[in-house]
């Protein structure tokens, strides 16, 4: 099909599709008349049942915890494929390999990195083990967490970056991470409530160590979200440096 | 009228998706293609989103307010949250492939790429 | 709760934690033990499943996650029903992913230990997605499924092709992810509800233009996953692309989940939706399903790349089955099922005959072919039942459901369908034994060939090692086996006739989902149309001979005779809309898209 062709016909039927698209939503409850039962049901019994107080990660880590595990599951899997794709044969020649950090940064930067190094860290710990208070939780903090090597190599670092991620254990974490989120789960069955229901004591409301197994499993998704986008920026960084490496 | 005022954000949302088709239609990139899907994502992001605010209610956070006033709907917030993060290492996974196939056969348009016809 | 019940979301769970096991220990685990740790996972599994598969017989069962029960009609958590279509098709993906696991021990090509976990969350996704009671649920394993294929499919980097069929892949399966997305989204809108039941319940008979368009966004999106016509273009590019064990679950399972899932939407959410039209709904059906037929039987036809020619073959099979669930009603939704389940065993086992090929001869192109597979008995006869299976031959179960489908569509009154199936039949059974007169017995003058199946293909295992060992063999053998043992295995039949009958009933669904107790329903078995049935197999598989024959021999055969030669032939047009391009397939989409929208609200309103 020339681009032209497949232009004029797509502009035959995508705008019949839009049509029918606006057509149908002008059938939906008016904006900001949200009626239906299911989120108000929780939003009613959330602090009685789960002393959580958000209830959005109370849904995500208790009422729809099986979700999250196929979400959660689906981060792994795409993680696993990016590594495959971008594998490299000789793995140990490229960790030998001799990258130099001449740069034109500032020594300012470059001296800023290690305190904003520890806020980052700090932040994205407390968003992570407060999900279950006020928004955030494991999935925001693992992704914050992430950032804190990135700022070591983005202020010229790249020596000690590739020290840091490219350590086996950022796999073994990873792992642990996503098999450690169905083991809080089978631990349910084990004692023969089904699974991902909440058997850890709730304590008060309010607390860091209360709603039970909704702080323990955003801790487990943390890490592992952490590690996952270590893995995948690792991956993408050996492949440009291997671009630059001459070859033997 | 109002109705029809009413109903804007969904339009949006109806735009966006026709947005998304268009650019993988026309697209002349590789990276770009990957771009119009997050587009496309982006309109299921508009659309659940602007089916669960409520005018009036507040965040879905019980921390100075009661339980049991009036908040917006929680559930389309915690299908969009892992969503995104998930969406974001999707992206990698394509440009991924993108980056491969560009290191194969040195090209990124995918009319330069056709081995894959007949 | 009884004990084997609590044994419900293992099936989902069990090979997670096997992908996490591998995944952490891939860098100190030598080929052998991560081939045996995943073998071992997809087993227990496959025991599992068996298991609850077993039980479900008994009665259907209600898994809810974190002992969230519903409070009066609205569900608050996530729900399992274990019933015996679910379980069966759980059983079987576990059964199909052990004999891949098996087929590629040692030798294919594992890309550093990463396709042992990667095919145990395949597993996981399919099975979650076919037990789950919940729409938003049934996303998140349909997202899942995807992702782990899109990995799968770009396992072979060492060549560009690769890439492109996975990159296809990947945009039109994403499009298909997002407009299921969209479609729960406007259902949520409508009901304030994510259980798959509640909204049926909550919907009731509306059919105001938002939910005939939800029906139509959802239902697109599953057909992209089913290949259906005109969403089917990423089908054989993907599987060009492929590794053969990845090649047996796409075309074995996660296609036909496409269509199980719209089978299962339709019974429960839209079940009176298209009461007052039920006539314009069958015939809507059964034009895109006709189509499909036709197109996927002749592009088959005209392909001479083993594999490609074997997922057009999918496609048309895929087509059949959407023209038995058109046919409306709990009979032919049964027929329906069976053709599902004999044709995953007869595809299996046709996909692992052309690993064996590719393994042992090094090509898989027809031209390439010719000839090197002389002495090979073993293979051929595997090869060739595989081309009777889809011909839908006696004694094979394709030819069972195929009974079950003409007895459907006498009693609606349809005449056509039962043609189609000899159609579908005689141009893939054609095709497959066109390729093996020219591979095993070096028949004819030589084949022909096109540019796509020049494009060639690298041998999945190491030079050195081309012989054909045990765990070679066992798979297809396995599947086809299993497709000649089905129509003479007692009961199984009358299981799946009456779980048709309660998944078709929505009445019956909504009352085991809320209080948990089961609803007999029984069915009348179709025996009396196996006679016939064999009639059109026994037909079915004669003119598939004869158009092989017509193409192997066409120097011998004057020119109006050459009907064969002919359907091989250029085919410009046809081939020209297969381009390789995602543009042109996001095009079609679209065009699909707006079509299917558009009947449905003009005629359905």
């Amino acid at each position: 099909m020339t681009e032209r062709w497949r232009i004029r016909v797509f502009l035959v039927a995508g705008p019949i599709f839009l049509g029918l698209y606006c057509y149908a939503a002008m059938n939906l409850p008016a904006w900001g008349s949200y009626r239906g039962p299911y989120g108000d049901a929780i939003s009613r019994l959330v602090v009685y049942q789960r002393h959580a107080t958000d209830a959005v990660n109370a849904i995500n880590y208790d009422y729809r915890a099986f979700d999250t595990l196929g979400e959660e599951f689906i981060l792994f899997t795409a993680v696993l494929g990016v590594m495959m794709l971008l594998r490299r044969p000789d793995d140990v020649a490229m960790r030998r390999a001799k990258v130099s950090d001449e740069g034109k940064l500032s020594t300012t930067v470059r001296a800023i990195a290690g305190p904003a190094l520890l806020v980052t860290v700090l932040f994205g710990l407390y968003i992570a083990l407060h999900g279950q208070l006020t928004p955030g939780g494991g999935f925001q903090g693992g992704v914050i967490l992430a950032t804190g090597p990135l700022l070591v190599y983005v202020c010229e670092n790249t020596k000690a970056f590739r020290r840091i991620t490219s350590h086996a254990a950022i796999e073994v974490i990873e792992a642990l991470g996503a098999g450690g989120y169905a083991l809080i789960g089978l631990s349910g069955l084990a004692m023969g409530v089904p699974l991902f229901t909440n058997i850890l004591p709730l304590e008060t409301t309010g607390d860091v160590w209360s709603s039970g197994t909704i702080a323990v499993i955003s801790a487990c998704v943390g890490l592992e979200v952490t590690a996952a986008f270590l893995l995948v920026v690792f991956t993408y960084l050996e492949e440009i440096i291997s671009g630059q490496v001459p070859q033997e | 009228m109002q109705h029809v005022l009413n109903c804007t954000p969904y339009f949006v949302a109806a735009w966006l998706f026709f947005c998304g088709l268009y650019g993988l239609v026309t697209s002349r990139h590789l990276v770009h293609s990957v771009i119009s899907l997050a587009i496309l994502q982006s309109s299921t992001y508009m659309l659940l989103l602007g089916i669960g605010y409520r005018v009036g209610g507040a965040a879905p956070v019980f921390v100075g307010i009661a339980p049991g006033q009036l908040t917006v709907d929680p559930i389309v917030q915690a299908l969009m949250l892992t969503d995104i993060v998930v969406e974001a290492v999707v992206v990698a996974l394509l440009l991924a492939m993108v980056v491969k196939a560009h290191e194969k056969s040195g090209c990124v348009s995918p009319t330069d790429l056709r081995t894959m016809r007949g | 709760m009884s004990h084997i019940a609590q044994l419900s979301p293992l099936p989902v769970v069990l090979p997670m934690v096997g992908a996490a096991v591998l995944a952490g220990s891939r860098k100190w685990l030598n080929r052998a033990a991560a081939d045996s740790i995943g073998i071992a996972f997809a087993a227990a599994t496959l025991a599992i499943s068996a298991l609850l598969l077993a039980h479900s017989v008994h009665g259907t069962e209600i898994y809810w996650f974190g002992n969230w029960y519903p409070r009066g009609s609205v569900v608050l958590g996530i729900a399992f029903v274990t019933e015996p279509i679910g379980a069966g098709l759980a059983t079987l993906a576990a059964l199909l992913t052990v004999l891949a696991l098996l087929f590629s021990w040692r030798f294919v090509d594992s890309g550093g230990n990463h396709f042992q976990p990667l095919m145990l969350v395949f597993l996981a996704a399919m099975s979650g997605f076919v037990l789950t009671g919940d729409l938003f649920n049934l996303f998140v394993f349909f997202e899942l499924m995807s992702t782990a294929a899109f990995a799968l499919c770009g396992l072979k980097t060492a060549e560009p092709a690769p890439l492109q069929g996975s990159f296809n892949f990947a945009v039109t399966n994403s499009v298909a992810a997002f407009l299921v997305l969209s479609g729960t989204g406007l259902l949520y809108a409508v009901t304030g509800a994510l259980n798959m039941a509640q909204i049926g319940l909550a919907l009731g008979g509306r059919h105001d233009p938002l939910v005939l368009f939800a029906f139509t966004l959802l239902t697109c999106g599953f057909f992209i996953k089913a290949a259906i016509v005109p969403f089917h273009f990423w089908l054989p590019d993907a599987h060009a692309v492929a590794p053969t064990p990845v090649c047996v679950l796409f075309s074995g399972m996660m296609v036909e989940l496409g269509l199980y899932a719209v089978v299962r939407l339709h019974s429960v959410i839209f079940a009176q939706t298209f009461a007052a039209h039920e006539g314009a709904f069958r015939g809507i059906l059964l034009v895109i399903g006709a189509l499909t037929v036709v197109v996927g039987g002749v592009m088959c036809y005209a392909e001479h790349h083993l594999k490609r020619m074997l997922a057009f073959s999918t496609i048309c099979h895929a087509g059949l089955m959407l023209l038995a669930f058109a046919i409306q009603g709990p009979v032919a939704v049964a027929a329906m099922l069976t053709y599902l389940l004999a044709h995953a065993f007869v595809k299996s086992g046709l996909f692992f005959t052309a690993g064996v090929i590719l393994h042992r001869l090094r090509s898989i192109g027809e031209k390439a072919l010719y000839g090197t597979g002389k002495g090979l008995w073993g293979v051929a006869a595997l090869w060739f039942l595989g081309g009777a299976g889809l011909a839908g031959a006696p004694p094979f179960a394709t030819m069972l459901a195929e009974a079950g489908v003409s007895h459907a569509q006498k009693d609606a009154g349809l005449h056509g369908v039962a043609l189609l199936f000899i159609f579908g039949g005689l141009m893939t059974g054609g095709a497959v034994f066109r390729i093996g007169m020219h591979t095993f017995f070096g028949w004819g003058a030589g084949p022909k060939t096109d540019p796509a199946a020049e494009v060639g293909e690298l041998p999945e295992t190491a030079e050195e090692n081309r012989k054909i060992f045990w765990y070679h063999y066992l798979p297809p053998a396995f599947c086809i086996a299993s497709a000649l043992a089905l129509a003479f295995l007692p009961g199984w039949m009358a299981v799946l006739r009456n779980a048709a009958a309660a998944m078709v009933s929505q009445p019956a669904y909504l009352h085991t989902l809320y209080t948990g107790q089961t609803v007999a329903l029984a069915l009348p078995s179709w025996k009396r149309a196996v006679p016939e049935a064999c009639l059109h197999g026994a037909i079915g598989i004669v003119l598939a001979g004869a158009l092989a024959c017509s193409s192997v021999f066409r120097r011998k055969l004057k020119k109006p005779l050459r009907v064969g030669d002919f359907l091989e032939g250029p085919m410009r047009p046809w081939r020209d809309a297969q381009s390789g391009h995602p543009g042109d397939y996001v095009m079609w989409i679209t065009v699909g898209l707006a079509a299917i929208g558009s009947a449905t609200m003009l005629l359905l309103r």
